[in-house]
């Protein structure tokens, strides 16, 4: 019980609507370069609070360089750089004298249909949960918001993960001795949409309630056409939409893309293997050569030479890490499911429009 | 989406002093994004209520403006800590200093619009404040500033309006501290990008308490379904009333329904069975190809790590051998594994042309 309560210091993150459209509207005009922002909040009995969030400065990169991908890099790894952490306790202390509550409890981040792991998402991640253990990233994704219900999800590293980063050994013995493998890297934490009392009335009104009950019926065509009924906000229907190809057509794209990087990692593995038999096979050689050589001093009644000098004329290769093989593991997993719910929900709406199009 | 006034009579506004030819007198407009309003909200529910007595609470408006100046974009707020009382204000000018230098540098293209306040009163504060924010040094001129009231009384609906104002004063000393303060339209502006996120806060509002989980995608569509085939409900209970002769018929509702009706499109029952097979069949070879790339690849990570048995049982010099040959092995395991992917890979490949295969002829039939 008390490992369980030391493995999650909270089961949910509870995001008030403010801080979840501040995140929205800051990645979707962000959109398609990455965006990140810090979160303030706190913890009370298992749930942590996520009551407002301020966006990072991003720098001017038309000014500098005008490439897409580096403005993304940069905004990817602006949790960790100096001048923001600077720029975060700055803003928190004066977030502090509105009584806004002024703890961090972590920062959010932009995706674009679910490719967040990398290895820039573990190290912010990393960066922030090594300081404080109650901090979690929020991961909003653009392109599956825009196409109906929101996504937004909270992730954490994992105990075991942060312990085997901390001493940054991925090495294929280290993995075997921990069993750590990449189902353990993140941790998925419940995301609950909290409103204050003030919003909650706020947000019944938007769309304004008729003045009165009886409303007048419209006289003509135009009347309707002129003055739509305003759909509520919620559900939302845009869920009921029938596109389908955007979606395959970018997630092919992407698991071709973990595929190369899968198969990248896997060349570097196989370097390493051929470069550790060669060397193994110098050193055989060597010992070999020793031995009779020993051998040979033995029968001549001298001295033997020492056998295990060979630690010090051969170095063997450094095994490459297996993060990256692990996070990108991760990340086809994060795909795969992804396609699945996705196959649910449109499965379901195609046989619904044939159902409805065709004769019985 | 917008949530507007009804109706409005623009009126030319007064200008601030127009030496520099700058202004012109068409309308201005304000268009305020939901996150502003949610912040204010928030703020309003901070209220220090110790040692200040005032009930409301003063922040500044943050966002953008059209280039002639004709239509402001209200997107976010920061507070501003003042206090108020009975013959004097404070507003704490260096925090709003260097607070808009903390948000203008995450958000450079922004700039200071004016303030907003939680009452609706506009009393000789007002407008000292509003001069404040729209003097040249320290506001918006040669922009009007723009003033937004939000009332957060509790028990009564929450109202917001827009002014700007014009510098008018019985005599010159008294002129700080007064000004004609002028109603202007505004409107609530909900991008599509925002229309998931208010969903979710809505559903968390028709709740009980206050919270709503985020949903995945089917539950989202199941909620859909069912409202539509409410409201579905709803017509036919009205039609069927109609005919039944209990209620009056409305020429235009049924016009209006007939058009819709009309909408259903007409395509015969092979091409239907076409466009569906062909589709479904996308989806599912996605759907398919995805889990077998996760399976090849869970399963190469796997016999990487995987421990050869006896491997331990060695020593010394030995033992290293054995540990390049158990990861000869293991590497061994990769490649096999490598391999197979590399077949998923050229499968992938094939695969993306076969996707491509069955669209292009459902292409050319659209």
């Amino acid at each position: 019980m008390v490992d369980a309560q030391k493995d999650a210091p909270f089961k949910s993150a509870q995001v008030e609507s403010l801080v979840v459209m501040k995140i929205v509207k800051h990645c979707s005009s962000a959109f398609p370069t990455t965006a990140t922002g810090s979160l303030v909040g706190m913890d009370t009995d298992g749930v942590l609070e996520i009551t407002n969030a301020f966006p990072f400065p991003t720098l001017d990169v038309s000014a500098a360089d005008g490439h897409q991908a580096d403005a993304s890099s940069l905004a990817a790894a602006a949790p960790r750089a100096k001048a923001n952490i600077a720029y975060q306790n700055e803003m928190i202390r004066h977030l502090k004298e509105v009584n806004v509550d002024a703890n961090n409890v972590g920062w959010y981040t932009s995706a674009t249909m679910g490719n967040f792991i990398n290895l820039s998402f573990i190290e912010n991640q990393y960066h922030y949960q090594r300081e404080n253990d109650k901090t979690v990233a929020l991961v909003h994704d653009v392109s599956r918001s825009s196409q109906g219900a929101l996504s937004l999800r909270a992730f954490r590293l994992s105990p075991e993960f942060m312990a085997a980063y901390k001493e940054a050994k991925f090495t294929t013995e280290s993995l075997q001795k921990s069993k750590l493998s990449f189902h353990d890297i993140l941790i998925e934490v419940p995301v609950i949409v909290h409103n204050s009392h003030l919003l909650t009335s706020f947000l019944h009104q938007i769309p304004a309630p008729p003045e009165s009950s009886e409303i007048p019926l419209p006289a003509s065509l135009d009347d309707i056409r002129r003055e739509p009924a305003p759909l509520p906000a919620y559900p939302f229907f845009d869920t009921l939409d029938v596109s389908i190809d955007p979606f395959l057509e970018k997630t092919c794209d992407l698991l071709l893309e973990s595929i190369e990087a899968h198969y990248s990692d896997l060349n570097n593995h196989q370097y390493y293997q051929r470069q550790l038999a060669r060397e193994q096979f110098k050193i055989s050689q060597w010992q070999a050569k020793r031995k009779a050589e020993n051998a040979a001093r033995l029968a001549a009644k001298q001295e033997p030479l020492p056998e295990d000098e060979w630690q010090r004329l051969f170095k063997l290769p450094q095994e490459p890490s297996r993060l990256e093989g692990m996070l990108n593991a991760r990340q086809v997993e994060q795909y795969s499911k992804q396609v699945d719910s996705f196959t649910a929900t449109v499965t379901s709406k195609l046989f619904a429009v044939r159902g409805n199009l065709l004769p019985e | 989406m917008a949530v507007e006034q009804e109706r409005f009579v623009h009126l030319a506004r007064p200008l601030a002093p127009t030496a520099m030819g700058y202004g012109s007198s068409a309308p201005l407009t304000v268009n305020i994004q939901p996150q502003a309003v949610f912040s204010i909200i928030d703020h309003a529910t901070r209220r220090d209520t110790r040692d200040t007595q005032s009930t409301r609470v003063i922040g500044a408006l943050v966002g953008t403006r059209s280039e002639d100046g004709s239509e402001v974009e209200v997107r976010s707020t920061f507070a501003i800590p003042h206090t108020e009382n009975e013959d004097q204000v404070e507003v704490d000018v260096e925090y709003q200093k260097n607070m808009l230098a903390l948000t203008l540098k995450a958000s450079p293209r922004e700039a200071l619009l004016g303030w907003y306040t939680t009452s609706h009163e506009l009393n000789s504060f007002s407008a000292l404040i509003q001069n404040f924010f729209a003097s040249p040094e320290t506001g918006t001129f040669p922009h009007p500033a723009v003033h937004l009231t939000i009332s957060t009384e509790p028990g009564a609906p929450i109202e917001t309006k827009t002014y700007i104002s014009a510098p008018v004063a019985i005599s010159p000393d008294r002129a700080a501290e007064s000004c004609l303060f002028i109603e202007v339209p505004h409107k609530l502006q909900f991008t599509d990008a925002e229309r998931a996120a208010l969903g979710t806060a809505s559903a968390a509002a028709a709740s009980e308490s206050r919270a709503a989980p985020v949903v995945s995608d089917i539950e989202a569509l199941a909620q859909a379904l069912e409202s539509v085939s409410d409201m579905l409900e709803r017509v036919s209970n009205y039609v069927g009333e109609v005919l039944d002769e209990e209620r009056d018929g409305n020429h235009a509702l049924g016009q209006f329904l007939m058009n819709s009706l009309s909408l259903a499109p007409k395509v015969s029952p092979n091409q239907i069975e076409a466009d569906f097979n062909n589709h479904i069949q996308d989806v599912l070879m996605v759907s398919y190809l995805a889990n077998t790339i996760r399976t090849q690849i869970e399963l190469a990570q796997r016999l990487a790590t995987a421990p050869l048995a006896g491997a331990h049982a060695e020593g010394g010099a030995e033992k290293k051998d054995e540990e390049g040959g158990k990861q000869d092995g293991g590497r061994g395991g990769g490649k096999r594994g490598g391999q197979g992917r590399g077949g998923g890979r050229s499968g992938g490949g094939r695969s993306g042309g076969q996707q491509r295969e069955p669209r292009e002829p459902r292409e050319n039939a659209d």
